[in-house]
């Protein structure tokens, strides 16, 4: 009996060890330890053993069992091991295959700009609107102290629809529509399209012009200053100075060009400042009381100040797009740039 | 306005470069758009002698020159006829020419040349620069002309011009004088006046010639005075310089003479023959409907009766502030002149050079407005240019026909007012000092200042033009930043409108489209091109008075012309996909000929075409944008013109239509060039989507904790059924319990039948409360089965 023991541990030990997977393993289990298994059958047999001596031989039965056992389990985790080893491996992929799905997409240049704009602008208190591109004399020019056959009209090429409609040549139309619509404390600004009858290499007849407007008591041209200040720092860098030089518009006096230190060479002369340091960005001024008088505000009692410059410039200037007319091409090489 | 230097340096002393004196213009208000030095117009061009002249060996038509510059002799191959002894103009070895190009040494058949010889165009000039040099010709000089100068400057092109950039707010600063005067402000020096210094030689114009303005609101002043004996000749090389720097042609004494004063104190000024005004009389009047007259320029102008026209007793010898007639021109035997200087009213000279498309400097300065202060001063100065050059015996006494102007205007401030508006102090003595320079007097009047501005600066008229006047000269480096320092709060923010263009935009952008922007006007061509109906309002389109050209001249209706148009531009750029979208307005009259201003609808259009993009790509991007405002499209069958008849769709919200998605029709693809590709576009309004709704933020809601059962059923149904109408169907029936339903397959095959598809739908069901039960969902599957068989004619397969 314990050689045939032995025999059996024997063989089912090597039987185990030489399992290469989990079926093989399976058919040990039941070979061995199934109902009619070689192990099974040993204790069916105990009967016939000596009375005295079945309990050291049914130990002996129960050690083989967990002898089969125990490898058979080990063997087990091993092969199940090994076989997860292997469905990894030929399970595996090129990893720099490309990404699946769709990339996103990407907001125009001016979009950008624009949504950096109002936030920035946000920020200092002023309120965001658009108004109408068709737009009539009356608010583009009349109530801007542009009379008609004024020569200052010359500054600007209008597109007319006729005699009393155009399409505006600055958002500044806005600023009338917005006085005349609404009592101070002001504070707007105002984006949006705008047209000029140019089309060279460096004019678009369309392009975006940003608009603003703070009318309340005690506006100064300090306010003016600081707040484009404020604006120029944000859009381009922390660095940037702000320079404010006598002009002449209209509906703004005194009037002011406004320069900043160029964003390329922070100030120290480079192609895109032509070696001045400074970058002449827009166009600003304290609101003429003319305008106040024209729009219903009390010019004794308010003062305010206003500007207004092209999107498009400083899109230009921060992304360093060479041609104005790429971003109404819209060729899709250009636009994915902007992510 | 073109100003030599040398010209303001006979009023001003200026001691620094011109650089310099351009950035302190630029700091008081006067941009200098360029610093043109005439005499490096092209450089290293020397005045030569040719000292010897030989045939060329191996070429008939060149001959091989010694020519002499200063120096050195140099060899100088050319196909000029020169016969030698010339003092000519000729480039050196580096030389570069007006039109950028460069001269170096090399060989000419073989003989080596160290130089060109230069004509006018070499330079910079034309034959209206130089006196007496022919088109095409070398440039030749005197001999004795020192050898090896500039040639420029042996021209007499050896001047400074600063191309200066005058604000409409000042127009008396398009003349030298009175920019000379702010020059004098900005280097802190005194500014000298032209002088007018001549004696009369008898005889009273008064006698000889009468003057009557018939319109004196488009002619308040009109000055004549008389010269006699004239004689005509040409101006001396210094006002013929000064003129041709101005870019001004010399023409004559006379003529330039008004030509020189109109320069120099910007009041234009004309000259008459004195023999061809009939009638000893000139009337200033309006012109008679059409009348005619031949202009100086030798062109016929048909006149009306806005129109204003200087007439002697018969016709019109001159058309007001514009240009005078060729009737009564001065001519090289003229004997006697009169000159006017007059005030004509800025307007109407503007709308009528518009309207005759007759321009000249005399009406650009009308335009822009002349002073009162200028007439006499002119006229004067004419005279005292005839005086001086000779030109003739000038007659006692001038006409002066003009309305009451006044002569200064006094204005109230106190440094409060200065302080409010500039944000900075404004020191008192700093600020009389400004304005005293500036020829502003100011004074003292119970606390508060008294300005007293003279008739040359119209545009001072309030306290915030004196704060301009001052902080321009004062500085604007002396502001410091404030930001709403004593300002009220405001809160900012986008309004709704943009609040919803940027969710949308936002979220396009996430389906990985890109986002084009496209000019708002287009070529009326885009109606046939999409091949629009007759009667589509879409062809109601606002036209412009004036475009750039037919391609871009009328306002959009529609975006999708323009998607198309980018799409196609992509397709030949090497772009084999693309997915775009704008979000931009439509102008949409309310009526043609326009009376009021039209509504801009914003629409937003959407185009893709490339692989793997179909309806269902275009669709699902629209919902995107929808879901992004919480809103669902239902969609039905679409006859667009330019959609493909089988693809296309209107999209309805709330059941109506806000626009379409489809795929371009095949004959629409083929006029944009896109037949190559399958283009799916879609254009919506998103006028609708403005509410404040639409901007809900989320709103949590309970969901089960139940499992959640699911049923799949497959139908068969006839072809032409929407599977959106069996969608419909089975939402409309109320299904108990039924919290989902979608479409997961559609399926066709000869067993199912000619005509017919499977369609297989999955429904979730789940309750708040309890466990559904089989029985529950089986009877809520009959009751599905049973709607969509009576609804959709639907079998279970």
């Amino acid at each position: 009996m314990k050689d045939k023991l032995d025999g059996i541990k024997c063989a089912a030990l090597d039987i185990i060890e030489r399992a290469e997977n989990t079926s093989q393993l399976n058919d040990a289990r039941v070979k061995y330890l199934g109902k009619s298994g070689e192990i099974s059958l040993l204790m069916r047999d105990m009967a016939t053993v000596p009375k005295e001596e079945r309990p050291a031989m049914g130990k002996l039965v129960n050690e083989l069992r967990a002898a089969v056992e125990n490898a058979l389990n080990a063997k087990t985790e091993l092969i199940s091991q090994l076989e997860l080893d292997r469905r990894l491996k030929e399970e595996a992929i090129d990893v720099t295959m490309p990404a699946k799905g769709k990339r996103t997409g990407t907001l125009h240049p001016l979009t950008l700009i624009t949504q950096e704009l109002i936030e920035i602008f946000a920020n200092m208190g002023f309120s965001v609107t658009e108004g109408p591109e068709i737009e009539s004399d009356l608010f583009n020019f009349q109530l801007l102290n542009i009379p008609k056959d004024h020569p200052s009209r010359d500054m600007q090429d209008t597109f007319y629809v006729n005699d009393s409609i155009l399409l505006r040549t600055q958002t500044s139309a806005m600023q009338a529509r917005i006085m005349t619509q609404s009592k101070p404390p002001i504070r707007v600004v105002v984006p949006g399209k705008v047209y000029r009858s140019d089309d060279d290499a460096s004019h678009s007849p369309i392009f975006n012009q940003f608009e603003g407007l703070a009318v309340d008591k005690h506006i100064t041209m300090g306010d003016l200053q600081g707040c484009l200040q404020t604006f120029a720092q944000k859009i381009f860098s922390k660095d940037t100075k702000v320079r404010l030089r006598p002009s002449y518009f209209p509906f703004t006096e005194p009037s002011v060009e406004v320069d900043v230190t160029c964003s390329m060479c922070h100030g120290k002369g480079c192609r895109v400042c032509k070696g001045t340091g400074w970058v002449e960005i827009l166009g600003a001024g304290i609101v003429n009381p003319a305008v106040f008088d024209a729009c219903g505000i009390d010019s004794s009692v308010y003062s305010g100040f206003a500007f207004g410059f092209g999107i498009d410039r400083i899109a230009m200037i921060k992304y360093g797009i060479p041609n104005i007319k790429m971003l109404y091409e819209n060729d899709m090489r250009f636009l994915k740039q902007f992510n | 306005m073109f100003t030599p230097v040398s010209w303001l340096k006979d009023y001003v002393d200026i001691d620094v470069t011109p650089e310099v004196l351009a950035a302190k213009l630029v700091a008081i208000g006067f941009e200098v758009e360029e610093i043109v030095y005439q005499n490096k117009k092209a450089s290293n061009v020397v005045v030569g002698k040719i000292v010897d002249v030989q045939r060329h060996p191996n070429a008939d038509r060149l001959r091989v020159t010694q020519i002499d510059v200063g120096e050195k002799t140099i060899q100088v191959v050319t196909n000029v006829p020169v016969v030698g002894g010339e003092t000519i103009a000729v480039a050196l070895d580096g030389a570069v020419l007006a039109d950028g190009s460069t001269i170096n040494e090399g060989e000419l058949r073989g003989v080596r040349s160290e130089g060109m010889l230069c004509g006018l165009e070499e330079v910079g000039l034309t034959e209206d620069d130089v006196d007496g040099q022919k088109k095409g010709d070398i440039l030749r000089f005197e001999n004795g002309t020192a050898l090896g100068i500039n040639a420029l400057d042996a021209l007499g092109y050896n001047d400074v011009v600063l191309d200066i950039a005058v604000t409409a707010n000042r127009p008396d600063c398009n003349s030298i004088y009175k920019l000379a005067k702010e020059v004098a402000v900005a280097l802190g020096k005194e500014c000298r006046e032209p002088s007018v210094n001549y004696k009369t030689s008898g005889g009273n114009i008064s006698d000889t010639l009468t003057v009557t303005v018939q319109n004196q609101l488009l002619c308040p002043r009109y000055m004549a005075a008389g010269v006699k004996n004239v004689r005509i000749f040409p101006s001396s090389p210094k006002i013929k310089a000064r003129l041709r720097a101005v870019g001004i042609r010399p023409i004559n004494n006379i003529v330039d003479i008004t030509n020189y004063v109109l320069t120099e104190i910007g009041q234009p000024m004309h000259s008459f023959d004195r023999r061809e005004l009939v009638g000893n009389e000139i009337v200033v009047r309006n012109a008679r409907d059409g009348e005619n007259i031949f202009s100086l320029d030798g062109k016929e102008n048909k006149l009306d009766k806005s129109m204003l026209v200087i007439c002697d007793s018969d016709r019109p010898v001159a058309i007001a502030g514009i240009m005078g007639g060729l009737n009564s021109g001065i001519k090289e035997d003229t004997a006697e002149v009169v000159f006017e200087s007059a005030k004509f009213a800025r307007d109407n000279i503007r709308r009528t050079s518009r309207t005759l498309g007759l321009r000249s400097d005399s009406s650009s300065r009308f335009e822009k407005g002349i002073d009162f202060a200028s007439q006499e001063y002119a006229l004067k100065r004419a005279l005292t240019l005839v005086y001086e050059s000779g030109s003739g015996d000038i007659v006692d006494g001038v006409i002066d026909v003009k309305i009451d102007f006044a002569k200064e205007r006094k204005i109230r401030f106190t440094l409060k007012q200065l302080r409010d508006i500039l944000g900075c102090g404004v020191p008192k003595d700093e600020l009389i000092s400004i304005l005293t320079k500036l020829g502003i007097a100011v004074s003292e009047e119970d606390g508060a200042l008294v300005a007293i501005v003279k008739e040359d600066r119209e545009d001072i008229v309030g306290v915030n033009d004196i704060a301009e006047e001052f902080i321009r000269v004062y500085g604007y480096r002396h502001i410091r930043p404030t930001l709403f320092k004593y300002a009220s709060l405001t809160s900012g923010g986008m309004n709704e409108r943009m609040k919803v263009n940027d969710i949308l935009k936002r979220r396009l952008c996430a389906c990985g489209l890109h986002e084009s922007v496209t000019y708002s006007f287009t070529s009326p061509d885009f109606a046939d091109k999409l091949r629009l109906s007759a009667d589509d309002k879409a062809r109601n389109t606002i036209r412009l008075v004036n475009p750039l050209g037919e391609a871009l001249s009328v306002m959009r209706t529609t975006l999708t012309h323009s998607m198309l148009e980018t799409l196609a531009y992509n397709l030949t750029h090497f772009n084999k996909e693309a997915a775009l979208f704008e979000l931009a307005r439509a102008y949409l009259p309310k009526s043609l000929p326009l009376e009021e201003l039209p509504f801009e609808e914003e629409r937003l259009c959407i185009g893709m075409y490339g692989d793997g993009v179909d309806f269902f790509s275009l669709k699902s991007a629209v919902e995107e944008g929808l879901d992004a405002l919480r809103l669902t499209a239902e969609y039905k069958r679409s006859d667009r013109p330019y959609l493909h008849s089988g693809r296309a769709a209107e999209v309805l919200i709330d059941g109506k239509s806000v626009g379409f998605i489809g795929e371009l029709h095949p004959s629409a693809a083929q006029t944009y060039g896109l037949e190559n590709v399958r283009v799916y576009v879609a254009e919506l309004s998103v006028e609708s989507m403005y509410s404040v709704k639409n901007l809900a933020k989320p709103k949590f809601a309970a969901f089960s904790k139940f499992p959640t059962i699911e049923r799949d059923l497959a139908v068969v149904v006839d072809e032409e059924v929407p599977v959106g109408d069996m969608l419909a169907a089975v939402k409309k029936a109320k299904i108990a319990h039924l919290t989902d339903v979608r479409i997961f397959d559609t399926y066709r095959s000869d067993q199912i039948g000619k005509g017919k598809k499977s369609v297989g739908i999955g429904f979730s069901f789940s309750s708040a409360e309890r466990t559904l039960t089989d029985d529950e969902i089986a009877q809520q599957m009959t009751r599905i089965l049973a709607v969509l068989k009576r609804k959709t004619g639907a079998k279970i397969r």
